[in-house]
């Protein structure tokens, strides 16, 4: 009988850990990145007089929203390199080689965040961005945050555009080119709550 | 983009400086003696190594961060240092045998380190397969290694080395041409210092007298094919895992230099020596021109529209012609 009065107690106990353990979670909303409704594109001048326009079109990410205390938030996103596409195959080959972003040594590019500020309509994110093996720290502003709740699951947005120089990050200056130093990459993305 | 001017002056520095380097130490013992001509050849070829490296902008970073990196920071040091204890007469040549097929083991590990190929990011490439792949490319390279060494010892000729650097040569172009400039640029110093070596060892053999000769010619030809064989391997193994260099490409490229063996036939062996050093260079020369012209008609398909911005009318769907 004493075991049994012992076995209860041990129930209520891990069920009152493990409660309080979910709603420590539940403090910050995980998110994971939603392939189909997000995209992250980029475009590069040519020749200085015009662009070309880029996606990637294999990329992975999640994050957490501290709404409460914003500060906490989380943002992460891995692209797959390989997984370029300007929509000519040839260049798309040619972008995977070690000239450019040589895509056997280096597969993915990643972002992690290291700091959020909240602002107004959305987020100040600062945080180590690796591309082609160099890793530098870049601040943007993530806008949106809304949560949508469609058919059940919850849903939150973001988009952002950022500038970045391929020369800050390793890649060959010569074969830069005719296609400028600076790409602008804009990253529009949805999240789907965990 | 590629720059022949510069290539140009990249690949007359390499080669002056090889050639001064080992002219110069070469006369400080006049003796002849094979191994300090061997010893310093090494040197010689390391020194128009690095000017050439440096003029292509191609020094490695450090810690290496990538194939072309490693091969300049570790593979190139790592033969010359081994060719350099090979030549000095005091080492038993077994011993330099040994040192060879270690660092012949280790080359394709190191160039594929922290790549796709090792990290198992690559579905393509699960470890066994590139278990696989690693010790077919060593096994390659140390048999290509062991057959031209005893082909220089057995018929020696600067055809051999030369032969070897057209090879070098051909395979630069080719990674080129399928898209890889900087890997492609690796192959001039390469070219330009075992070139400028070879060219000095001939014209120091003209000069010499009798017996020191054949072992000069002997020892140093070995060092000069042990660096080329290395420095062909390396840039055909990073044009096929890192950039788009076919299978069939980087093999004919690795085999092409072991036509040098057909003049040894019966038939054939009793001609001059000049005879068989340009049937040498002419049996090379033909899969190489095979494999550069597919190489050309690949680029001219598939990149060529990307330099001149003319993509074929057949492309554009007719409803936009009306």
């Amino acid at each position: 009988m004493p075991q049994r009065y012992l076995a209860g107690a041990l129930a209520l106990f891990t069920c009152a850990v493990l409660g309080f353990g979910n709603s420590s979670a539940f403090a910050a909303d995980e998110y994971d990145y939603d392939l189909v409704h997000s995209s992250i594109t980029f475009k590069a001048r040519h020749l200085d007089i015009s662009w070309i326009h880029g996606r990637f079109n294999e990329v992975s990410g999640k994050f957490s929203l501290d709404r409460e205390d914003p500060s906490k938030s989380t943002f992460q996103l891995t692209i797959k390199a390989d997984s370029i596409d300007t929509a000519n195959k040839a260049r798309d080959e040619h972008l995977r080689q070690p000239d450019y972003f040589d895509t056997k040594q280096y597969p993915t590019i990643e972002f992690q965040s290291t700091s959020v500020k909240p602002i107004k309509g959305g987020y100040e994110v600062t945080g180590d961005f690796t591309m082609h093996g160099t890793t530098k720290e870049i601040t943007f502003k993530m806008m949106g945050g809304e949560e949508h709740d469609f058919k059940g699951t919850k849903r939150v947005g973001f988009s952002t555009e950022l500038s970045l120089k391929r020369s800050d990050f390793g890649f060959d200056k010569r074969a830069i080119g005719p296609i400028g130093d600076k790409a602008l990459v804009i990253i529009d993305c949805e999240g789907v709550r965990k | 983009m590629p720059d022949p001017w510069l290539y140009l002056q990249a690949t007359a520095a390499s080669a002056i400086v090889s050639a001064a380097c080992v002219l110069a130490m070469a006369r400080l013992q006049r003796s002849g003696q094979a191994a300090w001509f061997s010893t310093v050849c090494v040197p010689g070829i390391g020194a128009g190594l690095v000017t050439g490296i440096h003029l292509l902008s191609l020094s490695p970073a450090w810690p290496p961060a990538n194939a072309l990196d490693r091969f300049f920071a570790l593979v190139i040091p790592a033969a010359l240092v081994v060719e350099l204890i090979s030549g000095i007469s005091r080492v038993a040549g077994q011993i330099a045998w040994w040192l060879r097929i270690g660092l012949a083991i280790s080359i394709p590990r190191i160039l594929l380190h922290g790549s796709v190929y090792l990290t198992g990011m690559d579905s393509d490439w699960p470890l066994w397969r590139t278990s696989v792949a690693m010790a077919i490319s060593a096994a390659l390279l140390v048999g290509i290694q062991v057959l031209l060494v005893r082909l220089s010892e057995r018929s020696p000729g600067v055809s051999i080395p030369l032969a070897l650097c057209l090879t070098i040569q051909s395979a630069g172009m080719t990674v080129m041409l399928a898209g890889y400039i900087k890997g492609g640029a690796a192959a001039l110093p390469v070219v330009a210092t075992l070139a400028a070596t070879t060219v000095v060892l001939w014209l120091v053999r003209n000069r010499s007298d009798g017996s020191a000769v054949c072992g000069t010619a002997v020892s140093v030809l070995s060092v000069i094919v042990g660096i080329g064989v290395v420095g062909l391997f390396g840039v055909v193994f990073i044009g096929h895992f890192f950039g788009r260099l076919s299978m069939g490409s980087a093999l004919t490229l690795l085999l092409a230099p072991l036509l040098c063996w057909v003049p040894q036939l019966p038939q054939i062996r009793p001609r001059s020596p000049l005879v068989i050093g340009l049937l040498r260079l002419v049996l090379v020369a033909i899969p190489l021109i095979v494999v550069l012209t597919l190489a050309k008609q690949t680029f001219d398909r598939e990149m060529g529209p990307l330099l001149t911005q003319q993509f074929p009318v057949t492309a554009v769907p007719r409803r936009l012609h009306q």
